[in-house]
């Protein structure tokens, strides 16, 4: 910055203050190397800022797939090793029927029933791994029933009537 | 920097086991979501397992069930899963446990799951103790269904002839894997929703 003459100051104090600013101003060459020293210094905590923030980055990359990033679980894979096929049925008059249970997280919309050639009966092939297996039937999206076939599950907590299955 | 990526990779993993089950949160109100979820960390804190657990809650939600009897009936399966795996020991099978948490609901003593465990040696459980507890809800009384589930298991019997045991009593015998089982009208008329 310069600082331009002007005239209209007369303040011989001023002017001498004004001349002192215009000076150049040159720095002892120790201090010179000191301050260039420190410059670089500088240049090395920023590089260290830079890896933090990746580090931070990273972090905010993890944090937001545990919040959001968890794929939905499979309802029930066509055919996986060790599974065994099951056939469920249901005779029941009906225009949709669905089957809801442990393997397919209880959701009706998961795992409908095809309606057989008779028209009346209900069939659908799951392939479960060995185990024990608890489900009822929805039948036309508003009413539950049981397998007539199935053991009657012990474990009914809910009031509807669940059913269970073994797969060896 | 290593020591950054040892921190990434504990607040990933330890995240894991502290993050809410997205099935829990997608499909209960807030309140029992979060219930549910104390009792299955703390049975991962156990080494119980815990997607019993979770599709006992997904039962409940997709059932209807108001969010205290949900939270209620899980934390009930979690305490027979412990008393499973006190009778069958750390080595049994998720399996096994869970079916095995099913037979102690229904009444059966652990010492009869115990002694079925010895004579199976290093065979899964699951049919046996299956058996066993739809004999004992079909009212077959629990000594004299352990009798029978214990002589087939003593004689070495495979998963075939408990599952007959079960069609010989009269007990429904379910879905069988690749099978036809008979059809007949609903027993029961459907509960409405």
């Amino acid at each position: 910055m310069s600082v331009e003459p002007n005239d209209e100051i007369r303040d011989p104090v001023l002017q001498r203050a004004i001349a002192e600013l215009q000076r150049p101003v040159t720095l002892d060459a120790e201090v010179e190397r000191r301050a260039l020293d420190r410059i670089r210094a500088g240049a090395g905590s920023g590089r260290r800022f830079q890896r933090l923030a990746w580090l931070g980055a990273a972090l905010a990359a993890g944090i937001a797939f545990l919040l959001v990033g968890h794929p939905p679980a499979p309802k029930n894979p066509p055919m996986v090793s060790g599974t065994r096929p099951v056939l469920i049925r249901l005779a029941a008059p009906a225009s949709r029927v669905a089957v809801v249970g442990d393997f397919n997280d209880w959701d009706p919309a998961a795992t409908p029933l095809r309606r057989a050639g008779d028209g009346a009966t209900w069939t659908v092939e799951l392939h479960l791994k060995p185990g024990r297996y608890h489900y009822t039937f929805l039948i036309d999206g508003r009413r539950w029933a049981g397998d007539p076939d199935g053991p009657r599950a012990v474990e009914s907590d809910f009031g509807a009537p669940v059913s269970v299955l073994t797969v060896s | 920097m290593r020591a950054g990526w040892m921190v990434l990779l504990f607040l990933t993993v330890g995240g894991q086991a502290r993050a809410q089950d997205h099935r829990l949160t997608d499909r209960l109100d807030p309140a029992t979501a979060a219930a549910v979820q104390r009792v299955v960390d703390s049975a991962a804190h156990e080494g119980l397992p815990t997607e019993p657990l979770i599709q006992k809650a997904l039962e409940g939600g997709t059932l209807g069930a108001p969010g205290d009897r949900i939270v209620y009936a899980v934390g009930a399966l979690h305490g027979q899963l412990g008393r499973a795996r006190a009778a069958l020991g750390g080595r049994a099978s998720e399996a096994d446990l869970t079916a095995a948490a099913g037979a102690l609901r229904a009444g059966l003593p652990p010492d009869a799951l115990q002694r079925l465990q010895s004579l199976r040696g290093d065979r899964p459980l699951v049919v046996p103790i299956a058996v066993l507890t739809d004999l004992v809800a079909d009212g077959v009384p629990p000594d004299e269904a352990t009798r029978s589930v214990l002589d087939l298991a003593r004689e070495g019997r495979p998963d075939e002839a408990f599952m007959a045991l079960r069609e010989g009593r009269g007990a429904p015998s379910g879905p069988e894997p690749g099978g036809r089982p008979p059809l007949r009208p609903a027993a029961d008329p459907p509960v409405d929703r």
